[in-house]
């Protein structure tokens, strides 16, 4: 073993013989070579290329891997968190109804299922594989053989570990030998690891210390209370260089050092009506409610008044205007079975027996000022019912508040059986 | 089989003796009676018979048309990406995408009834109903005889020309073992996976979609394409396999080619899933009546029983039974999946169409039967008749012995 390869840099340890390397020129006499060792019974080897070959598996005595296994075992995995995460989610933990689905909406799940039984069996498979191949390895005996550099490149090899129970210095050899390698090679490794420097050890302890400072400062985060704001990391746009209203600008562009400004002249600021009248308003030139209607009243616009009031009013209101429409019922019925607090019933629009005067005073314009802007915890509805028809409404519960409690004489004749079969006003 | 092929096997293995003679006579006698008989109790039979007979017919050609344009999408691709493995089986995809002419005669009836006015088959023949609703009326530009006869026409010339163009030039190449038919067939390719992506995709939403006029799907064509992929590859394994039970072809298609069309296989069984549940998805998740109403009708009355059939034999258990690398080189295993598969796709497609003519729930009639032996018959017929003209594999293609060596990792 004279003319074997030591290495070069020679430090103070000991060397020993870490196995046999021998090198090929292309892809069939390694293939050969791998059969031959194989079929000699070698356990502790390993053949060596720059790409994939096909058929080295069969010619190496390969046993299949588990890769697929546990692949398998990750995409189940990720199915099952899949479904859990959405069920508990979605339909235990904050039950949210999206666009009329059920809770348990198997469709809408699929992709997030899909898409994680994907993410988990590409990340088992990618960790697997390094943990298989015992990667990532920062030293290995082969390296010390210069030529097998070229593993990576344009070079085959076939090496067989001293550890493997059939190595023999001189039989081991001949074996090698007789598939005419390129070159057959001793490779040496040192028989301690060299040991880490010093700093090294330093380094490490104060890393590790250093991790524990994040985690006290979230520890004493969770029972101690502070005024100052948070901390930001990322600032998003919470801080913008801008003034704000009612401030002093210290700007000079404006002479007033106003941060606001007034209206210009001769414009129109959003939310003011130019053209405001009691049509839209529901006021006179001197600020009252009017009482009448500003616009031509006949059967027509009682029956769009009808009509609108039955869309947008009688939900709440009832179709009566008494104040118990469909959405009131389902709230008391909430409320009767503890599941909903804090209802407020919307008002009786025609007064009660008790009470037969209450909003029956109010003026034409304070009612269409209601319906405009909303009142309580009532919305407004200007924005989506055009003024002509919000005062059809307003005429329309007249109707409904003078129908309520109608003299008996005041009953035209040819509905008076129907009016007494009805049940007793103010039920 | 390790050692390699002498001449003479080599020609034993790729020529079809004297019983493939028969044999294609006797299945184009068959189907060419299956076909008449049909016809004629479509004539005579009871009222309905001739509606009944033209969906039946209609599906069993697009099963066969299905699996067809697979082969031309097969070869198209073989050349695109210089692919090796797929030598030895790339014949068998040539023979089978030698079915263009036979599939246009066979599509001539259905032409001249929509030339005749006969909206039996596609409501859009009839120009008041068209009219009588809004969506219909403004898809009459697209969705009238002309312009279909022209589309028609197109989509054949282009499959019927690429299918020429490949096979005729393998076939040449059989003799004179010219390496740059290869390269001119490779040059053509990247036109013909164009012509045929638009011209399946379009043949999808007439053939199929168009059964529904008021329907519509942009991701129809894929759906079809995913069927016809996967119709091509069980097809291919059955076709080769049925060769290697009468000796020929043997140590040619090796397990490690099995392997592979098993992969691809498995992997239209999922593409095929995953553009369906994409259609059904978008649809379910949007709620719009104009594309609700196609599913709703497949899921009604004994509809939905066929539509969980297919989900669970087109798609769930096939993917677990095909998962496994030992499946796909297991010779029965994988001619059960084949043949499973196959059917599953005649039930998709029939699932497809057959809910316009029978909206109540599912009828089976006999013809659904009868016609899709008498199509096959002809079909297989007249396959083995262009197979004894030549060789079952290119065996002078450059590549050639690289994929009788092929080994999968």
């Amino acid at each position: 073993m004279n003319h074997d390869a030591t290495p070069s840099n020679t430090r103070s340890h000991d060397w020993k013989v870490h196995g046999y390397v021998a090198e090929y020129a292309d892809v069939d006499s390694l293939i050969h070579a791998c059969e031959k060792v194989r079929d000699a019974g070698y356990t502790k080897w390993d053949a060596h290329s720059p790409f994939p070959v096909h058929g080295i598996d069969d010619a190496m005595g390969i046993k299949p891997t588990i890769l697929p296994w546990i692949v398998l075992g990750g995409g189940i995995t990720g199915l099952l968190t899949a479904i859990a995460l959405q069920w508990w989610t979605n339909a235990i933990d904050y039950p949210f109804m999206i666009s009329g689905k059920p809770m348990l909406s198997v469709p809408a799940w699929i992709p997030v299922c899909f898409e994680l039984t994907v993410l988990l069996s590409a990340i088992s498979a990618f960790l697997s594989v390094l943990v298989l191949n015992v990667l990532p390895t920062l030293y290995h005996p082969l390296f010390n053989v210069e030529r097998f550099k070229r593993a990576t490149d344009d070079k085959f090899f076939v090496s067989i570990e001293a550890a493997d129970p059939l190595f023999h210095e001189t039989n081991t050899k001949s074996l090698l030998a007789s598939t005419h390698p390129a070159a057959l090679e001793t490779c040496m490794d040192e028989t301690k690891s060299a040991k880490l420097p010093v700093a090294f050890h330093y380094v490490g302890v104060l890393a590790t210390l250093l991790t524990f400072i994040p985690l006290a400062l979230i520890y004493k985060a969770r029972f101690t209370k502070s005024d100052a704001p948070r901390v930001h990391l990322v600032w998003d746009m919470d801080w913008q260089p801008k003034y704000k209203t009612q401030k002093q600008a210290k700007f000079t562009g404006f002479a007033d050092h106003r941060t606001m400004r007034q209206q210009v002249a001769g414009t129109v600021a959003w939310g003011d009506d130019p053209d405001a009248s009691p049509l839209t308003t529901g006021k006179d030139a001197a600020g009252n409610w009017i009482s009448n209607f500003p616009l031509q009243v006949d059967a027509q616009m009682m029956a769009r008044g009808e009509e609108r009031f039955g869309i947008y009013c009688a939900p709440c209101h009832g179709l009566d205007g008494a104040g118990l429409g469909a959405v009131a019922k389902r709230a008391e019925l909430l409320l009767a079975s503890n599941k909903a607090a804090g209802w407020t019933r919307p008002a009786s629009l025609v007064g009660t027996l008790e009470d037969a005067r209450l909003r029956r005073d109010t003026p034409n314009g304070e009612l269409f000022n209601t319906i405009t802007n909303g009142k309580n915890t009532m919305q407004g509805y200007g924005g989506q019912i055009p003024a002509k028809d919000r005062w059809a409404i307003v005429l329309y519960v007249r109707a409904l508040q003078r129908a309520k409690f109608l003299p008996d004489a005041e009953v035209p004749p040819e509905l008076k059986d129907k009016v007494a079969a009805l049940p007793p006003a103010g039920k | 089989m390790a050692h390699a092929l002498t001449a003479d096997e080599l020609r034993q293995q790729t020529t079809l003796g004297e019983d493939a003679s028969s044999w294609s006579n006797r299945l184009l006698g068959i189907g060419l009676l299956l076909l008449l008989g049909s016809a004629a109790y479509a004539f005579a039979g009871p009222e309905g018979s001739w509606r009944q007979f033209q969906f039946s017919y209609h599906i069993a050609f697009c099963f066969f048309l299905s699996m067809t344009l697979g082969a031309l999408w097969f070869v198209t691709i073989h050349h695109l990406v210089g692919a090796k493995w797929s030598t030895t089986v790339r014949r068998v995809a040539e023979l089978t995408m030698g079915s263009f002419p036979l599939l246009l005669v066979l599509f001539l009836p259905t032409l001249f009834s929509v030339l005749k006015g006969d909206d039996g088959l596609f409501l859009w023949v009839s120009h008041e109903k068209m009219e009588s609703s809004h969506l219909l009326h403004g898809k009459i530009a697209f969705l009238n005889p002309t312009f279909f006869i022209v589309r028609v026409a197109i989509y054949f010339a282009v499959w019927i020309g690429f299918a020429r163009f490949f096979a005729s030039n393998s076939r040449a190449q059989d003799l004179n073992g010219d390496v740059m038919l290869t390269a001119k067939m490779r040059k053509l390719a990247p036109l013909a996976i164009i012509l045929f992506a638009l011209t399946t995709t379009f043949a999808a939403f007439d053939f199929l979609m168009a059964l529904e006029p008021e329907w519509f799907s942009t991701i129809f064509g894929v759906y079809f394409f995913a069927g016809c992929a996967l119709s091509f590859f069980c097809s291919t394994i059955v076709i080769t396999m049925l060769a290697q039970e009468k000796g020929r072809l043997q140590g040619i298609v090796t397990a490690e080619h099995y392997h592979d069309l098993g992969k691809w296989t498995f992997a239209f069984v999922f593409f095929w899933g995953y553009i369906a549940f994409s259609q059904f998805m978008l649809i379910w998740y949007a709620n719009l009546p104009e594309e609700t109403f196609w599913f709703r009708d497949r899921f009604e009355g004994s509809w939905i029983s066929i539509a969980v059939f297919i989900l669970l034999g087109h798609l769930l258990i096939p993917f677990g039974g095909l998962v496994s690398r030992h499946v796909k080189r297991n010779r029965a295993a994988l001619a059960f999946w084949a043949v499973t598969l196959l059917l599953m796709h005649w039930v998709d497609l029939y699932w497809i169409a057959m809910p316009v003519l029978h909206e109540k729930g599912v009828e089976f009639h006999m013809f659904d039967v009868s016609l899709l032996l008498g199509i096959g018959g002809v079909f297989a017929g007249l396959w083995l008749k262009r197979a004894q003209g030549g060789l079952l594999a290119p065996v002078k293609d450059p590549y050639f012995e690289a994929s009788l060596r092929f080994k999968n990792m």
